[in-house]
């Protein structure tokens, strides 16, 4: 037999009654993505003259942010990239006590706002810091450019951590076993068989991570102190002197490397990454490695668990202080802050519920139009709708600005605005997933439902989107989450009547209001720890397990 | 004489440069169990795809009751499909799934519950009606797929490799169970199968494919006895050949110079004197002796394989490597140094190729 998968299906025998509605849609689609995704770039790469971009070499500042960026994002990768391969490593083959705690910790940086380590760390390390001001005495913070590193590992190593750990998962430790049993030690064995497994995973996190340091606006605004990095000084420059030019000069900067890792993860490493065994992880994990290896590497998973947990607990603490680094008697008097900004928290919650949504549902429509074929142009359609990801969030605010905050423009100035810049930020995480989930139905399963009389759209209710929905919840999940903790963009966006949550935070740890902004950070992560609880157990209601028949 | 139920007139079906149908032409009667038998890669399941309608053929014109399809979409084709893994909705239970084509057709609640219900009745699923297909075995699972396909009552049945992924036990069980659903409803059926003993075994009717192109059609015992070709004898059932001379056409048969000595086939084709021919032996139309006669060659057992009804023994008869099935009544196994007698009657000439 010819496999199924080598059969090139053509569709025109199904398609006739549904392709001007097919087309309609993928037009509606490609108009879209343009104006949404296209132009905004265009117009913040075409802001500034030609003359503008050849004077660069001799602004001071902006080589001094440049170089700043690229010295944060090598650091920040490597030691995060280090840490992250040594926790996940550790989960999946040290037998650690409590593995699922563990995973918790590694994941919890991901459901956060992006700034709570920055900012718990200024809690602890800051001028009235816990550690600087309470336990040292000193009357100095210590912020600054290596504050900023740490924060920035701490942040980012869970994606090398769990991309790691699911490699490794996946991988029989038997393949050590067998290499033990033909008499390789423990560090060859690390050496030869180990590492270029997890390999390919490592150097896509290492890649993912470069760009997320290269965007991260909120810790370098937090504790970065006086060290000015591209992401920040675009915001400086407009908040501090209305200075466009400057700001999309600054923004404009940080696509080309961006866009550089991005294109290098994707077509790269992403098509070198070994193909996935299934099953679960082998119950020989634990016999591979020696006992003091074990003992050295829960100790350092059990201080970064720590660390970060102190970290949190510090801005939970700050909650119900009074004042933080000088009167620690706890209170409840600046959660009256935190309720009088509760209108933020709600706008937060609505604009990424809502964005969430239509991201999902926008991702699922380009995945299935890519995926069965069904439009012309679908190479590029796929490219675009994955190319957000490649834009800072920091570019995306100003590429909005000056696309549609423009006098005529019906979004200018409404939250409408900063839901669809979220909704299109979101677009490639949406998209991948509903592409993966798609990919694992077996076509058959579509044939099968034609050839019994369902119509085409009926197939797409039936079959694609039944058998999708879970990864479809999956998806709103994590973009309602990025889009609740995110600043980048909604710094640009907000506007009196559209508040939003991380917006708020900020104002309070300009003002030094540090323990409302605690407050409301501790309240966002509680709603935001509720809305995924739920959206856990709809999903797992609905768990099914596409393709397995026909797999 | 009868129209057929489905025709297919000289139709092709490419896939970019590679040709998977070229200009086949098959008729399936009425009520009959018709089998595509061949390799992997040799087109059958594309043509079984283009009958359902699935994929539109290049050229040529498929009929069904004399009614061009080629631009019908499987919809609205009264074919339905039974597909090798089945292609169970996973997320439905079994009654759903049995349901689904009739919910497609708009039969009404009770009437639907009483065919469904009659169709696992029938089939021996009732117990699974709300069970998950996922919970089932792969057997189970097979019967599901049949009653998903049976309940909207197709004109014509497809099974695409039905039997392939149960185990060899459970196989032989479901094609037996196969062919007794498919005489008790009389349903036209085509199905497809790499397996010559499953294609044998179940149909009225074998068409034996090979690179986009039927080779023979016929019945089963036609297919087996009398290929067209090297490559259908090859491939349906075991073979021996052995190239001949044709010394002379007589009344008897023709008579024939080899390796084995002078042999007689039975005639029915125009030979020539002196032209070149491939002499089909089949395993069961040789025979070892323990004590020379006749007629016998002295052949030297290489090896053998007990399958449980006969031995099968690798011998050597000359420089002639030959295939022996011995059927185990016939008493005690041959000794190593051995004479083989050739049934003349169970000779089957084939033209020499090039």
């Amino acid at each position: 037999m010819v496999s199924r998968r080598g059969i090139p299906f053509t569709r025109r025998a199904a398609r006739a009654p549904g392709d001007a509605l097919t087309l309609a849609v993928g037009l509606a689609l490609a108009a879209l993505l343009g104006v949404f995704v296209l132009w905004p770039i265009v117009e913040v790469v075409s802001f500034p003259t030609l003359a503008d971009y050849l004077h660069l070499g001799e602004n001071g500042r902006w080589l001094r942010a440049t170089t700043n960026t690229f010295r944060m994002m090598v650091l920040s990768t490597l030691t995060a990239t280090a840490l992250g391969f040594l926790y996940g490593y550790a989960l999946a083959r040290a037998g650690l006590p409590a593995r699922g705690f563990f995973r918790l910790i590694a994941v919890l940086p991901l459901f956060s706002p992006p700034f709570t380590l920055g900012f718990s760390y200024l809690l602890m390390f800051g001028r009235f810091g816990l550690v600087t001001h309470g336990l040292a005495g000193l009357e100095v913070g210590i912020l600054g450019w290596w504050s900023l590193w740490i924060v920035q590992t701490l942040t980012n190593f869970p994606y090398a951590a769990l991309a790691v750990e699911r490699v490794l998962a996946a991988t029989p430790a038997r393949l050590e076993v067998a290499a033990r049993n033909l008499g390789g030690g423990g560090l060859a064995i690390f050496r030869t068989v180990t590492f270029p497994l997890a390999r390919p995973a490592v150097a896509g996190a290492a890649l993912l991570i470069a760009i997320y340091v290269l965007a991260d606006f909120a810790n370098p605004l937090i504790i970065g102190g006086d060290f000015p990095l591209l992401a920040t000084e675009a915001w400086y420059r407009i908040d501090g002197w209305g200075d466009m030019r400057g700001a999309t000069l600054v923004a404009a900067t940080l696509l080309p490397p961006a866009l550089f890792l991005f294109v290098l993860e994707r077509y790269w490493v992403g098509r070198r990454a070994y193909a996935v065994i299934t099953g679960r992880g082998s119950a020989l994990a634990d016999a591979v490695l020696p006992r003091p290896v074990r003992g050295l590497l829960l100790f350092a998973c059990a201080a970064v668990a720590g660390l970060i947990l102190t970290l949190y607990f510090g801005v939970v603490v700050g909650a119900f202080t009074r004042t933080w680094g000088v009167d620690w008697t706890p209170t409840l008097e600046k959660w009256e802050t935190a309720v009088a900004k509760a209108d933020h928290v709600a706008n937060s919650v609505l604009y990424a519920a809502v964005a969430g949504a239509a991201a999902t549902a926008l991702a699922t429509v380009a995945a299935y139009l890519v995926d069965q074929k069904a439009i012309p142009g679908r190479r590029l359609i796929d490219f675009v709708c994955v190319l957000p990801a490649a834009v800072p969030g920091v570019f995306v605010g100003i590429g909005y600005l000056l696309a549609f905050n423009r006098p005529g423009v019906p979004l200018a100035g409404t939250a409408a605005l900063l839901i669809a810049a979220f909704v299109f930020a979101n677009l490639p995480f949406g998209y991948q997933v509903a592409r993966a989930g798609l990919a694992q139905i077996d076509r058959n399963l579509a044939d099968a439902a034609a050839d019994l009389g369902a119509s085409r759209l009926r197939i797409l209710w039936d079959v694609h989107l039944r058998l999708i929905f879970p990864v479809c919840v999956a998806a709103w999940t994590t973009i309602f989450v990025s889009c609740v903790t995110n600043l980048s963009i909604a710094v640009f966006l907000v506007t009196p009547g559209t508040q939003v949550a991380t917006f708020s935070i900020l104002g309070l740890i300009g003002d030094n209001r540090l323990e409302a902004a605690s407050a409301l950070t501790t309240a966002l992560l509680a709603v935001t720890l509720v809305v995924v609880g739920l959206a856990w157990r709809v999903s797992r209601r609905a768990r099914i397990v596409p393709g397995v028949i026909g797999g | 004489m009868d129209k057929p139920h489905v025709e297919l007139d000289r139709v092709s079906k490419r896939f970019g440069p590679v040709s998977a149908v070229a200009e086949v032409c098959l008729a399936l009667p009425e009520g009959e169990f018709t089998t595509l038998l061949g390799p992997s890669g040799c087109g059958k399941t594309t043509l079984l795809r283009l009958v359902a309608g699935f994929f539109r053929p290049d050229g040529g014109e498929i009929r069904i009751r004399g009614v061009r399809v080629n631009e019908v979409p499987p919809q609205r084709r009264s074919t339905v499909v039974v597909f090798q893994d089945y292609a169970l909705f996973p997320h439905l239970t079994v009654f759903e799934n049995v349901a689904y084509g009739l919910r497609r057709r708009g039969v009404p609640g009770d009437e639907l519950r009483r065919r469904v219900r009659e169709m696992l009745g029938f089939l021996g699923l009732d117990a699974y009606a709300a069970a998950s297909p996922l919970a089932l075995s792969g057997g189970q699972q097979q019967r599901v797929a049949l009653a998903r396909a049976l309940v909207v009552e197709p004109d014509v049945l497809l099974l695409d490799e039905p039997l392939s992924n149960l185990d060899a036990k459970l196989r032989t069980r479901v094609r037996t169970e196969l062919k007794e659903i498919q005489q008790a409803l009389g349903k036209t059926t085509l199905l497809v199968t790499h397996d010559q003993e499953e294609a044998l075994s179940v149909s009225d009717r074998v068409a034996v494919m090979e690179a986009g192109r039927i080779r023979q059609v016929g019945t089963p015992l036609e297919v087996y006895a009398r290929p067209a070709d090297r490559f259908v004898a090859d491939f349906v059932g075991v073979a021996n050949f052995v190239a001949a001379t044709v010394r002379a056409v007589t009344a008897d048969g023709v008579v024939l110079e080899s390796p084995l000595g002078t042999l007689t086939a039975p005639g029915g084709r125009s030979f020539d004197p002196g032209q070149q021919v491939t002499v089909l032996l089949r395993p069961s139309a040789l025979r070892l002796w323990a004590a020379p006669g006749p007629g016998r060659l002295p052949a030297r057992i290489r090896s053998t394989s007990f399958l449980g009804a006969l031995r099968r023994h690798q011998v050597k008869v000359g420089e002639l490597r030959l295939v022996v099935d011995q059927p185990l009544g016939e008493g005690e196994a041959p000794p190593p140094e051995s004479w083989l007698a050739i049934d003349p009657g169970h000779l089957h000439l084939l033209p020499a190729e090039a």
